[in-house]
């Protein structure tokens, strides 16, 4: 990579000697012939023979050497100093374009090789960007219009080959010899330097698509991990349930059967001490209910712990509206929510899950969850504006929400033939306490 | 030194850049007009006094523009004219005014060296293109353009050997006359006087068909010089007219000795010859022997008392910078009435401007420097001539398509071909050799 741009550079560099060689060889050329010309006292002859002549040789020549200097301060700018901003690269080209254009009008488009030197800089710094065959084309276009043989058709142009045809036959062939080998050098000098571009630009492309297939791989790398994760979180979560069961649970557990064992052996020969017994293991049994019940509770979902019901699905409804497209409406009449912990961890699941679906599968832009008291029960509607389905499909997280629902001895009912509504019947246990 | 500083810099010298541009480019501003004309005359005469009325209008012109100088190359001769333009123009020193000569004026319009003056002409309110002779004027006319304005113009007259006429017993013929006259006269007069058996006094001398081209309203080449005429009825005419008044000298060249002698009644002459040739000192050395005059040229059946016009012509360079003091120069030279009144005083031509020519004065200052027996031309028949004369073509190959044109037409003469149909292969030939 590195060295091609050392070879762009070489030819833009050896371009730009080219070019100030060639225009002012032919502008310091007229000039001398115009001298030769004055000195062998062939003016007027000399001016019967040609269309036109060009306007002060000498300011013609001084003029040239200027232009040709802005060119380079230009390029000196633009590519050893480097502009910072994109702007002014850009404005350096059109003050080059607009420079080149004035010295090929100067030299009466018998030169006009300078444009290619612009548009070898255009092509270089605008090959980025998708203009590029736009300005390719322009510099085609006024490569050819600024041609001598097409400008002369309209202008009276001078014409350095009357020029050279003031010398005797010998040298006349040298000097258009030198002419033509300048002009077509520069060209030559074009072409290998658009050649050099494209081959930089192939291995640019090249480049992108080695980085796009190591990316992918990287993110194949990412999901497994993301996998792992979940199943280590999984696991981890597994072994705490066991941890909890184990250490409450069993533990009363553990007790318990050893007390009734006692019990067992001292019933017929103690029945008082035995019904002591029990009542100690009663008392165990308690607390074992309470240790669960903690235990449980550790295990809801973190909104609820901190929130009410009704404020945990409000902040479900309200996270979910900002983080997705899904619009989602809430419309509660059975305040107040006091529910039992499990009925609220139900409700508040049954929400979540159908949410879920509502986004994943059906694709819905709205929701519409709906909760009111109907004869001691709980309503609870939740209609999206998705795709729906057809036929239910068991796996499409319906599964849990019937089991949740069975649990507090509710039912529940799918629709999926407009959108999608679950529409669930909740008994509720209503300010029933059962410790 | 960071991005910025060296931006900074690049302005800097862009600016520095700029600045010499501009002082480079407005270098020479100072008022100094240029002006490139040659020294004598442009008619082939002697002219002692070329410089006079260039210095009289650079007087004036300098008076009425204050701060603004005109200087010109004097001295430099009219054979040199044309080469020492021609560098001045490949050097980019074109002077701000300058004469043409008539065979530089189409490559010096066509190569732009010459402004364009129509839009001077239409602007300029105090400017009546009407006050010069259309002839005149359309001399500095090419492609519908005016390059450039007459400063003087030169008809061409028809001499006349007063002597010999009165003597064969025939007045001074009118400025109406026309060919049968030239031609009753020329038979009675071309004789052998001495009895040798061969012919010693002619009719005319110098006098061919082009001359009766022109009079008999026939024109030889287009303007440009890539059509040649000499096929048109008029011309053909006038190669038949030219023919018979030859033969009437049976064989007999006429030479300027024998015109000089006094034995040839009429010649054409330039205007410019004869006011030189009517006035001292060349009024003693030339034409002594005998009383001549000058009048127009003998109609054609078909045309007028015309002949041929050459003018002088002036212009300004399209590269000047100063065209606005150029074109108010250029007026004072060719435009100003009492400027062009100094060429009856100095010079051997006449004013193209109608005012000047015709006017009483002119003639006041002809009469000064001739005999009272001579009868001075008129303004009005001056004018005349002038206004209807044949304008001379004005491209480089002119006087090679003319000689090549006389040496066919002599071709017919000699081999005594017919004229018609020769001529017809000859304006080919011509024309041929115009487009090459």
């Amino acid at each position: 990579m590195k060295a091609k741009r050392i070879e762009i550079s070489l030819v833009k560099y050896l371009m730009l000697f080219l070019n100030w060689v060639t225009v002012m060889a032919v502008t310091g050329f007229i000039l001398a012939t115009t001298n030769n010309i004055r000195e062998s006292y062939t003016a007027r002859d000399f001016i019967d023979g040609v269309e036109a002549i060009p306007w002060r040789p000498g300011a013609i020549f001084a003029a040239c050497a200027l232009l040709m200097a802005a060119l380079s301060l230009s390029f000196v700018m633009r590519d050893v100093v480097h502009f910072k901003d994109g702007r002014l690269e850009a404005g350096s080209l059109f003050f080059d374009f607009a420079v080149s254009i004035g010295i090929v009008y100067l030299l009466n488009f018998n030169y006009n090789g300078i444009l290619l030197w612009v548009f070898a800089n255009v092509i270089f710094y605008t090959k980025k960007s998708s203009g590029q065959f736009l300005f390719m084309l322009l510099g085609v276009l006024s490569f050819v219009g600024t041609d001598y043989g097409l400008a002369s058709v309209n202008y009276s142009l001078y014409d350095i080959q009357d020029y050279i045809a003031c010398y005797d036959l010998g040298r006349q062939s040298y000097i258009l010899g030198i002419y033509n080998v300048l002009t077509s050098l520069n060209m030559v000098l074009f072409i290998i330097f658009c050649a050099f571009v494209i081959q930089e630009q192939r291995g640019t492309i090249q480049q992108v698509n080695e980085l796009y297939e190591e990316l992918q791989r990287a993110n194949e790398k990412l999901q497994k991990y993301a996998a792992m994760k979940e199943k280590m979180g999984q696991t981890k979560e597994r072994n705490r349930l066991a941890r909890e069961i184990h250490d409450t649970l069993g533990h009363t557990l553990t007790g318990i059967s050893a007390g009734i064992d006692a019990c067992i052996a001292t019933i017929d020969i103690a029945p008082d001490k035995t019904k002591g017994q029990l009542e100690v293991i009663s008392g165990v049994t308690r607390e074992g209910i309470q240790e669960v019940r903690r235990s449980v509770s550790r295990l809801r979902p973190d909104a609820l712990e901190r929130l009410s019901l009704e404020s945990a699905i409000r902040k479900l409804v309200e996270d979910n509206n900002a983080l997705t497209d899904t619009k989602v409406f809430f419309d509660c009449q059975a305040q107040p929510l006091r529910f039992c912990e499990d009925e609220e961890n139900a409700i508040y699941r049954v929400i979540q899950e159908s949410l879920t679906n509502a986004m994943r599968h059906g694709k819905a832009t709205r929701v519409d969850i709906r909760m009111w008291r109907k004869d001691g029960d709980v309503r609870l509607t939740i209609q999206d504006n998705g795709i729906g389905c057809a036929k239910i499909q068991p796996g499409f997280g319906t599964e849990h929400i019937r089991e949740r629902i069975a649990l507090l001895n509710g039912t529940v009912a799918f629709d999926g033939s407009h959108g999608f509504l679950v529409d669930a019947t909740i008994p509720i246990r209503w300010g029933e306490e059962y410790d | 030194m960071n991005g910025r500083k060296w931006q900074a810099a690049a302005c800097v010298a862009l600016a520095a850049w700029l600045l010499l541009a501009v002082i480079l480019g407005s270098r020479g501003g100072d008022t100094v007009l240029e002006f490139g004309m040659f020294a004598g005359s442009n008619w082939g005469v002697a002219n002692a006094d070329s410089c006079v009325i260039i210095d009289k209008a650079i007087e004036k012109f300098e008076k009425a523009h204050p701060g603004v100088r005109i200087h010109y190359y004097s001295g430099i001769p009219k054979e040199d004219y044309s080469e020492w333009l021609a560098r001045k123009i490949l050097n980019g020193e074109t002077p701000d005014v300058f004469m043409a000569l008539s065979k530089d004026f189409a490559k010096l319009a066509s190569l732009g060296a010459l402004a364009n003056l129509d839009s001077w002409m239409g602007q300029d309110a105090d400017f009546d293109e009407d006050a010069f002779f259309q002839t005149a004027l359309a001399s500095g006319r090419r492609n519908d353009r005016q390059y450039a304005l007459p400063y003087e113009t030169v008809p061409t007259l028809m001499f006349v050997n007063k002597t010999l006429l009165n003597q064969e017993g025939f007045g001074v013929p009118e400025n109406d006359w026309d060919w049968e006259q030239l031609m009753r006269i020329c038979k009675r007069i071309t004789k052998d006087t001495d009895g040798d058996g061969r012919v010693d006094q002619f009719g005319v001398y110098n006098y061919g068909w082009v001359e009766a081209a022109y009079s008999n309203g026939g024109r030889l080449f287009d303007e440009n010089g890539t059509q040649c005429y000499i096929h048109s009825e008029q011309a053909a005419q006038a190669v038949r007219y030219a023919n018979e008044l030859s033969d009437l000298n049976q064989g007999q060249k006429v030479t300027q000795e024998d015109f000089d002698g006094g034995r040839v009644a009429f010649m054409p002459l330039s205007f410019a010859e004869y006011r030189t040739y009517k006035t001292y000192p060349y009024k003693i050395k030339k034409y002594s022997a005998f009383q001549w005059d000058c009048i127009t040229f003998p109609a054609g059946p078909q045309g007028d008392n015309i002949s041929q016009v050459d003018s002088l012509l002036i212009g300004i360079s399209s590269r000047s910078h100063k065209k606005r003091l150029a074109w108010e120069f250029l007026k004072t030279l060719t435009y100003d009435e009492e400027i062009q009144m100094e060429i009856f005083r100095h010079s051997q031509g006449a004013s193209a401007l109608r005012a000047v020519t015709g006017s009483k004065r002119m003639e006041e200052i002809l009469r000064r420097d001739m005999e009272a027996s001579d009868r001075v031309i008129d303004g009005t028949i001056l004018s005349e001539v002038i206004e209807n004369g044949m304008d001379m073509p004005r491209f480089a190959r002119y006087s090679d398509a003319l000689a090549l044109a006389e040496s066919e037409v002599l071709k017919i003469y000699e081999e005594e071909k017919n004229v018609d149909s020769s001529l017809k292969i000859a304006q080919r030939a011509i024309n041929h050799f115009l487009v090459q």
